[in-house]
């Protein structure tokens, strides 16, 4: 595929006229952060802003309480994460490669558990954090306090295990050669080194895709921590604080300020966007296969 | 599902029925050979597996526990709600009203099967159509492109683009005056009122929708991609293949996992989405021409207070996505040996 004589024009093509419509709206995003006021959605339509203005990131810089949202995004993020990569992986490896009964049966639920429509959970999640038992002052039957709804844990405990996360990794764990888990069967690896040492490296492009994807969707995640941070204001993510600006401010520059501060709250996923990259470039490489 | 081929395994014990009764009748016959393949190797095989499912379980634990608490609880409560009225305050409030909210979803005269689910359906299938092939194209051309790395971060800025932003962008461009019909005038063709013509209300919102969930699919095919092992390729090139025929006989039989997931979450999320709908065309409009079940459940939920109604459509829609899904599965399984 790759060593190929003729210059594919075709590829560049198809490649490129994608490439103009997918970046029109993330750059009109970034152009109506430097708008006036009025400016925003008066039609004929113009994408140029009429001048430069600097003022909305100054309007959303001193309106918003930035250390704290960013505390706040950046732990919740990093937690939930972290713990959807590696609960993925296990049960990923448990559902594509080990045999035991009742492995369907719990694919299936996996695949069931992101079929419902997510505003069915939103009450009953925060029902069960308010009585999560022996947390904020709850009792062994978890009632008499707040739960864990007044600390960080809330904003947390409901994405902590992801079944779009199994089913990705479960997919790609599959097409790992079982001649290269047989091998390390063999040599007397137990079945979490097996993991470890052969299932984890083989994975990495498509890890690096869950979290990328989880690390986007937990940052950008706004309702459930709107519904949290209604509860206790200190829990307050980036996205609900921006979303806040709009009853601030007047609404001729209402959008424009909401965009500069959506700008400030990207920047920061495009960075670790390009960060991984690497890990697109080289794919698996077969290495311990004869 | 995943009877994985060349596998070293010894079906040994009998704890397997329970899982074979769920279906999976594919279970090929050669493996009885195997189970009467002698008590010798029998007693070991049996030992093993023993083994393998305490890890299986082991590994499995943290996510049960999870879904345990929060999914399963949540369920029965929606279950609860979906035989009851509800104002989504106070639990006390909670009244039993038997089967009425289902019934009423299906009563003639209302809205719900036409046009709330036959949009939801059309909105879902043209999603995944347009947002496969496009981005099995795309992530296919970018292996041949120099600058993968530039193509790549280009086509994930749709993933971090908020939702508003792109329907507001793509409204504009669907005004009289905007791009598309600009095009269209300069190409000798009238202009069309995409968004307030409800018989091209919905398709406009739908190629947005394929475009918006194209950055995913992309990032996800481009890792399948990747785990295609490139010594086929080169065999093939060998062999004097054309790429077209490498094209159907090694990348897309190969990246069968990948197409399943990609198809299956992403008629998920087109069965399951409004946000782009709210954004072009606020409560579903012209009419009701773009009204989708999420959007109907939010509105009766959040809106009206109608928490009964709303558990009940969201029941109904969840036995729908899990038949579209089964189907999905029993498709990709039939063209071979596992997905």
């Amino acid at each position: 595929m790759r060593r190929r004589r003729r210059f594919p024009w075709l590829s560049y093509l198809l490649v490129g006229v994608g490439a103009v419509v997918t970046v029109v709206p993330f750059l009109d995003m970034l152009l109506t952060s430097f708008k006036g006021a009025g400016e925003y959605g008066r039609l004929p339509y113009r994408f140029l802003p009429e001048a430069f203005e600097l003022s909305n990131y100054r309007e959303a810089f001193v309106r918003l309480d930035l250390p704290l949202l960013f505390r706040n995004s950046v732990v919740a993020t990093a937690v939930i994460t972290g713990s959807v990569l590696l609960t993925s992986s296990l049960a990923g490896y448990a559902l594509a490669k080990l045999r035991f009964p009742g492995r369907d049966l719990i694919f299936r639920l996996v695949l069931a558990t992101m079929m419902f429509p997510p505003f069915v959970f939103f009450i009953p999640h925060f029902l069960i954090l308010v009585h999560w038992p022996l947390a904020g002052g709850n009792g062994p039957l978890g009632d008499g306090g707040a739960g864990l709804t007044v600390s960080l844990a809330a904003l947390v405990m409901p994405f902590l295990v992801s079944g779009f996360g199994i089913f990705l990794m479960r997919q790609f764990i599959v097409s790992v050669p079982d001649e290269m888990l047989e091998a390390a069967r063999i040599d007397g690896a137990g079945e979490f080194t097996v993991w470890w040492r052969i299932v984890v490296p083989q994975t990495k492009p498509v890890a690096v895709t869950l979290a990328l994807l989880t690390f986007v969707s937990a940052w950008n995640e706004y309702i459930w921590a709107l519904l949290v941070s209604t509860a206790n204001p200190r829990l307050m993510t980036l996205p609900v604080g921006i979303q806040t600006l709009q009853s601030y401010l007047d609404p001729n520059r209402m959008v424009p300020v909401m965009m500069a501060g959506l700008m400030m709250s990207v920047l920061p996923v495009l960075l670790l966007f390009l960060l991984l990259q690497k890990y697109y470039i080289r794919g698996v490489m077969l290495s311990g296969l004869k | 599902m995943a009877t994985t081929v060349g596998s070293a395994d010894e079906d040994g014990d009998g704890g397997r029925a329970g899982t074979d009764a769920l279906g999976r009748g594919d279970e090929d016959g050669g493996r009885a050979g195997v189970r009467a393949a002698g008590s010798r190797a029998g007693a070991a095989a049996h030992r093993r597996r023993r083994r393998q499912t305490v890890v299986a379980y082991l590994f499995l634990t943290p996510s049960l526990l999870f879904f345990a608490i929060f999914l399963f609880l949540p369920l029965l409560f929606a279950v609860l709600l979906s035989l009851s009225r509800w104002a989504g305050f106070d639990l006390a409030d909670i009244r039993p009203v038997g089967t009425e909210n289902f019934a009423a979803l299906f009563a003639r005269g209302s809205s719900f099967l036409t046009p709330v689910l036959s949009n939801t359906l059309l909105y879902a299938l043209g999603t995944v159509v347009l947002a496969l092939t496009g981005a099995v194209l795309v992530a296919h051309c970018i292996t041949n492109l120099r600058f993968q790395g530039l193509w790549r971060t280009l086509y994930f800025l749709p993933i971090v683009t908020t939702v508003v932003a792109v329907g507001n962008v793509w409204k504009y461009m669907y005004e009289p005056g905007g791009l598309v019909n600009g095009v269209l005038n300069a190409l000798g063709l009238r202009s069309v009122a995409f968004l307030q013509d409800p018989a091209t209300a919905l398709p406009s919102i739908v190629v947005v929708q394929a475009w918006a969930s194209l950055g995913s699919a992309i990032l996800v095919l481009t890792a399948g991609l990747k785990a295609i092992p490139r010594s086929y390729y080169e065999a093939a090139e060998l062999d004097g293949a054309g790429q077209f025929t490498v094209f159907t006989r090694i990348t897309l039989p190969l990246l069968r996992p990948s197409l399943l997931f990609v198809c299956v979450t992403q008629f998920i999320t087109g069965l399951q989405s409004f946000a782009l709908i709210t954004v072009m065309t606020g409560e579903g409009g012209p009419g009701d021409a773009t009204s989708v079940a999420a959007l109907e459940m939010y509105q009766r939920a959040f809106k009206y207070g109608d928490w009964g109604s709303a558990s009940a459509a969201a029941l109904v829609l969840f036995v729908l996505i899990l038949v579209i899904t089964l189907v999905q599965l029993w498709l990709f399984r039939r063209k071979g040996e596992d997905a």
